[in-house]
């Protein structure tokens, strides 16, 4: 320890920094529990808290029970039984993902009302002048469908891969032992991809709580919603930190029972290769039927939302000004370009003293900073914003002797945001260059260390350059996520500042439905065209 | 001496077994020494705490009137001039075969560095094959890249780890004697692990044995010979016999 620590000198003192630094924040959230409740509080418990509480659960758990439903049985078929076009299903499955979940609720909300597509075509084809009550899907049934279909792949792609990897023979024993393939179902496949299947549904309740657009468009109340209406509405921070923090303790609570409920068993990988899983053919209605679902589950979760926004956008192509969407375009890719490459760097840092450094303890600290991930954005808002004001107060001496005559200068900028944006994201592009640096192991480095390089001198000649996959694919990850982002853009931009993303979300909420589809195809087009890259680049490793 | 080591004592993070205990050994220049044990005996240990990658719990080593480590001095991996030869050799998969070989020459001049590229080459016989990567060549060669890479900063002492656990065994016999050859006319001191008695005998000046990481026997090839025919006269000593010979 003593050597090792002495052996990183600038690393530790970097690392260390940049932990601090994406940790802290949240620390203030935990101070709001102890400071004394006032009135909206108290008003808040008394009348409002329990219906935020209960429509965030039936939220968490009905999109919950979907989604492992879909996602589970996609990967069931996928992974067992070869159908027509199983191959183009395997990767197109994942596509949903690329649609952010607020831009599918107001499209959908487009399809199903009074002038949409659905019922203008039973009105005007058939006559049929149904109650709009049946269309209305602006409510919680609605939300946990556009939750389920655009929120699934987590649990299908996880579980899939899960899947694929087991040997072959566990699932073949099973039928020889006579069990047909719905026991082989319930009483293996289930119980063994058990893990996987709670490690994509955790994140899918993680994305839901974080959700702020989906609810907020559809007017249902929430603890996401209920922190900014305090904070915007009432003008309240110390109440939207108090929801704050209470959220944030129900997202430890989910993060624990992850914990419990995995056990032991992290690690599912065993180093012996394992055969894989011979695909069983399916032959005639069975087979259409297997191809009809899997079709009709990504009809639904991208072609009919795609189709529709290309139809709105060719409608209303020309009536944004050029050079104002371009505007957001720039915005956007800087926005997502910088903080993905800032939270690149940091987790080079990070990654390189969690591996050099032994210790239990300091083998701990990295961990830390892949909470903010779990953080809902409406938390990290408010948590960024009280440590930027607390900042500027701190600083204020100084801006006077620069001579300006205001105390926000930190938490107007756009710095705000984009700090907003690493806390929230770090885990992404950690997670990525963490598994790099797994794969390239000590040895190299250690031999770069024998030839003479120094540790800074291995890291740029040795290191990095072997991680060159890890780091691009991390980079995307990151620049996709903060490109679809919208309670903390939405919030903490600086004054007249648009990314592609609020511009939808504010067409959208204007009910200028069909204006904000063209900064949502293209937000759905890089992103859709990042996973299928993240896909074949994924696939290409693996063989 | 050339190098010594003095008493040294290991143990790996979270374990109780010391993995080194009082590990003394003297070496004088240009002898090759082979460390000779079974897997988890230590014998790997002593590599790395030569080169710096590990750090001691404490004891003393010397190599040419230099301290490299004792109570108040450790220096860093980098500047020990200690030259390994990895097990899986490490070669940096985006480097060619020059440039890994150059790697550890960055301090020198350009000429000088052609030169010495040139001179390694010749001296494990790939000549011509600067340009290849790693992956490109076959197992023998990457070892001789790594040889290479080890040997071009001239390193006071040169360290190889299983040098031919990763080749098959009709090529393990003919490295033997390419290393031996290589060794000798590097006239480089070096110590070399191995779990394979043939190997020690075929190339070492002397071989020390290590056992639960404390030293059994050290001396000179024939003398162990002569060691197992006691035993063997003494006791049924069949059980030993079969550690050490892993053919």
């Amino acid at each position: 320890m003593q050597r090792k620590l002495a052996n990183v000198n600038i690393w530790t003192v970097s690392a260390m920094a940049i932990i601090a630094a994406l940790f802290l924040p949240n620390i203030t959230i935990v101070t709001g529990l102890f400071i004394p409740s006032n009135e909206n509080w108290e008003h808040m418990k008394e009348f409002v808290l329990w219906s935020f509480v209960k429509n965030s659960l039936i939220l968490v758990v009905a999109t919950a029970g979907a989604t492992i439903f879909i996602g589970l049985s996609l990967a069931w078929l996928i992974a067992q039984y070869q159908f027509p076009f199983r191959r183009f299903f395997k990767w197109a499955l994942i596509l949903p993902l690329s649609i952010p979940p607020f831009i599918g609720a107001y499209t959908y909300h487009g399809i199903f009302n009074y002038t949409g597509v659905i019922q203008n075509t039973l009105r005007d084809r058939f006559g049929m002048e149904l109650d709009p009550v049946y269309f209305d899907i602006m409510n919680l049934p609605g939300a946990v469908f556009i939750y389920t279909v655009f929120l699934y792949p987590y649990v299908y792609t996880i579980t899939q891969v899960f899947l694929s990897q087991q040997s072959a023979s566990l699932i073949e024993s099973t039928r020889l032992l006579g069990k047909g393939p719905w026991r082989t179902f319930f009483q293996v496949v289930l119980p063994i991809s058990r893990i996987s299947i709670i490690a994509g549904a955790s994140l899918v309740i993680l994305e839901v709580l974080n959700d702020y657009g989906v609810v907020k468009y559809y007017g249902i109340q929430t603890f996401t919603t209920a922190i900014f209406q305090s904070w915007f509405g009432l003008g309240d921070i110390e109440t939207s930190i108090k929801l704050a923090a209470s959220l944030m303790g129900f997202v430890i609570l989910i993060l624990l029972i992850e914990k419990i409920l995995r056990g032991r068993r992290q690690y599912s990988y065993s180093s012996t290769k394992v055969r894989p899983l011979p695909l069983i053919p399916l032959t005639g209605w069975k087979a259409f039927a297997a191809a009809a679902y899997c079709l009709s589950i990504l009809a639904v979760g991208f072609f009919i939302p795609v189709a529709q926004l290309i139809d709105w956008t060719i409608l209303t192509f020309g009536t944004i000004p050029l050079e104002e969407f371009m505007s957001y375009i720039r915005n956007s890719v800087f926005v997502a370009g910088f903080s993905a490459a800032t939270i690149i760097v940091f987790a080079l840092i990070v990654g390189n003293f969690a591996r050099l450094v032994q210790g239990r303890l300091a083998k701990l600290l990295p961990k830390l900073t892949v909470l903010g991930y779990s953080i809902p954005g409406a938390v990290i808002a408010v948590a960024v914003v009280t440590a930027f004001v607390a900042l500027d107060e701190f600083l204020a001496p100084l801006y006077r002797m620069a001579g300006m005559n205001t105390t926000l200068v930190l938490s107007v900028s756009i710095i705000l945001l984009i700090t907003a944006y690493i806390i929230r994201f770090f885990a992404i592009g950690y997670s990525s260059i963490e598994t790099g640096y797994d794969k390239i192991g000590t040895d190299f480095q250690d031999a770069s260390r024998l030839l003479g390089a120094g540790l800074t001198r291995t890291f740029f000649k040795v290191d990095m350059p072997m991680m060159k996959g890890a780091i691009i694919s991390g980079f995307i990850l990151v620049f996709v996520d903060v490109l679809k982002e919208i309670p903390l853009t939405l919030i903490l931009r600086p004054f007249n500042f648009d990314t592609l993303s609020t511009k939808a979300f504010q067409y959208a909420s204007d009910e200028k439905i069909m204006e904000a589809s063209q900064s949502s195809l293209l937000i759905i087009g890089i992103s859709a065209l990042a996973i299928v890259i993240f896909y074949k680049f994924l696939e290409k490793e693996m063989d | 001496m050339f190098v010594s080591i003095e008493n040294l004592n290991f143990s790996y993070p979270n374990t109780k077994v010391p993995a080194l205990d009082n590990f003394s050994l003297q070496i004088k220049k240009g002898e090759v020494i082979s460390i000779l044990g079974r897997s988890g005996s230590g014998k790997s240990t002593v590599l790395r705490l030569l080169a710096g990658l590990e750090k001691p719990a404490n004891g003393k080593v010397v190599i040419q009137d230099q301290v490299l480590f004792d109570d108040r001095t450790f220096v860093q991996p980098e500047k020990r001039g200690i030259g390994m030869v990895f097990q899986d050799y490490a070669l940096f998969p985006h480097l060619t075969v020059a440039d890994n070989i150059l790697f550890g020459l960055f301090r020198m001049k350009r000429a000088a560095k052609r030169i010495r590229l040139q001179e390694v080459l010749e001296l494990v016989e790939l000549q011509g094959y600067e340009k290849r990567y790693p992956h490109q060549l076959s197992g023998g060669q990457q070892q001789r890249v790594a040889i290479a890479r080890a040997l071009a900063p001239n390193p006071h002492l040169l360290l190889l780890d299983e040098p031919f656990s990763n080749l098959d065994a009709e090529l393990q016999e003919k490295i033997r004697k390419e290393l031996r050859d290589i060794l000798k006319k590097a006239n480089i001191t070096s110590i070399f692990v191995t779990h394979d008695e043939k190997d020690a005998h075929i190339l070492a000046d002397r071989i020390v044995k290590i056992k639960n990481g404390r030293t059994d026997f050290i001396g000179r090839p024939c003398d162990l010979l002569d060691v197992y025919r006691q035993e063997k006269q003494n006791i049924p000593a069949v059980s030993e016999e079969k550690e050490l010979s892993y053919t």
